[in-house]
């Protein structure tokens, strides 16, 4: 459709949207007849999403309109402290003691990047223009995080299993941080591995969310490229900086000052171990 | 001539979830002694051993390094002087090589020869060279022990905490183990061992038995 001379993607009408939701009748049924028992589950995810996801589109309209630089800024780490939580949720950690740290490497390592990229990949003269900061930081944050969940819980299980050989190193003479650091690289490895298998694939197996979002909105596949491929990089690096920095800065929560791991960092419901 | 006293105990106690593990302990160790720390399973005797390198706290009483208090601000200078060997051989993965560069790449480490006594070592503990092409993980309990005493060893210091050195080895080496550390006269020995071997002329053997400290 051509308005105005730019392009911009048909609109769904709720209509449309409901033929989309019968979609759902494929898992159900194949569900109901494989006696999957996750119905329930699904159709609760699906319904929290559509919920979350109509929430941030009426947010997200008022903060676009409105353009304001504080209002963006207070949005994004709005973002960031929740993406923090559920780094540690799913790590099943202790939030008390945790919670700062990952929430300081999060805002660090996303919101320096983002501010890069949108300052000398994309040269906008507003870094904070709310049609950039909030889905570029989106994709970092989303990515950093799933990073973050791998990456850090890597490290602490590793180190749980492996509490002897840590202890072994320091009385082999190791410092806190020579005796921590070959649990530092199995945890970035883990955190990237999945990261380098996606973007290796990028293009030929899959064309990733910000690609695809940009041609159905009307820009041409040359410019949508270059996004995705400055965007790529920007999440590479906020990965890594992120676990990297996660993992650093929990370690001085996590240990006592005898460089001994401390068992209340982890939830009685803890998955690490 | 008064001995020089290195290590003390006194009054030490340890719990876990609650429960009495022993409680009084105290025990002097002075340079050169050599300690053979004996009784049941289960009665805390590795416990002893950790409380002195720090990786377990005690609940009462005080241990001293040195005249130092055990605590958080001495425990890293502690754990440079002590070459510990835990029953636990699980010390790394990889290439035996490359684990012992390792550890010889530590900043409190650097610039330590060791190749040649090294390769010694191993002769004399029956290693052949070509284990330290193996990945540490492939080997057999009874090697693992030897190559985490050899390690132990040199690191070069003179006092060894050694946490059942030699439950996986046959009766001639653990003998050669035993001939090694006793007859350096200056090493100071703090040993935990259900062997008999160590049971010789100059060791001394200290009984623990949580049950009687506990009663109370």
């Amino acid at each position: 459709m051509l308005t105005a001379g730019i392009l911009v993607a048909d609109d769904i009408t709720y209509a449309g949207l409901l033929f989309g939701f019968f979609l759902l009748a494929i898992p159900i049924a194949i569900m109901r007849i494989t006696k999957l028992g996750m119905e329930r589950e699904s159709l609760t995810a699906i319904f929290r999403m559509t919920v979350q996801l109509f929430l941030a589109g009426l947010f997200l309209t008022v903060i676009f309109d409105m353009n304001n630089p504080v209002l963006t800024l207070s949005w994004f780490i709005m973002m960031i402290s929740f993406a923090a939580f559920e780094s540690i949720q799913r790590q099943g950690m202790s939030f008390r003691y945790l919670y700062l740290p990952v929430l300081a490497s999060f805002l660090f390592g996303n919101l320096l990047i983002l501010l890069y990229i949108n300052f000398f990949v994309i040269d906008l003269s507003n870094v904070f223009d709310a049609r950039y900061f909030i889905p570029i930081g989106g994709i970092l944050l989303g990515n950093s995080l799933s990073g973050n969940i791998i990456g850090v819980s890597n490290f602490y299980s590793n180190l749980k299993r492996n509490q002897n050989r840590y202890i072994s190193s320091l009385s082999f003479g190791a410092k806190m941080h020579e005796a921590l650091l070959p649990y530092l690289r199995s945890g970035l490895r883990s955190a990237l591995k999945p990261a380098v298998g996606d973007i290796s694939t990028i293009g030929i197996v899959h064309l990733p969310g910000m690609m695809t979002g940009q041609l159905i909105a009307g820009s041409t596949p040359m410019l949508a490229i270059k996004y995705q491929v400055a965007v790529m990089v920007g999440v590479y690096a906020s990965t890594v900086t992120c676990v990297t920095l996660s993992i650093i800065l929990t370690t001085y929560v996590c240990f006592d000052e005898y460089g001994i791991l401390k068992e209340r960092m982890f939830r009685k419901d803890s998955v690490i171990g | 001539m008064m001995a020089s006293e290195l290590i003390k105990y006194r009054d030490v106690g340890v719990s876990f979830n609650g429960s009495c593990l022993f409680s009084d302990f105290n025990l002097i160790i002075n340079k050169g002694d050599k300690i053979l720390l004996k009784g049941r399973s289960g009665t805390g005797k590795s416990t002893l051993l950790k409380i002195l390198l720090g990786i377990i706290r005690t609940d009462e009483g005080d241990v001293y390094f040195r005249d130092r208090n055990v605590c958080s601000k001495t425990v890293w200078d502690i754990r440079k002087e002590i070459a510990y060997v835990s029953q636990d051989t699980d010390i790394g993965e990889g290439i035996v090589k490359d684990l012992v560069n390792d550890i010889f790449h530590y900043h409190n480490n650097h610039g330590m020869k060791y190749h040649n006594k090294r390769n010694s070592l191993l002769e004399y503990f029956e290693l052949d060279k070509s284990l330290l092409y193996k990945r540490f993980e492939d080997l057999s309990g009874g090697e693992k022990q030897r190559i985490c005493l050899i390690i132990s060893i040199l690191l070069g210091k003179d006092i060894f905490v050694l946490d059942e050195v030699t439950s996986a080895l046959d009766p001639e080496l653990k003998d050669k183990v035993v001939d090694y550390f006793l007859k350096n006269e200056d090493w100071t020995l703090f040993i935990v061992s259900h062997d008999d071997v160590w049971e010789r002329e100059g060791t001394s053997m200290i009984y623990v038995d949580s049950g009687d400290s506990c009663g109370r």
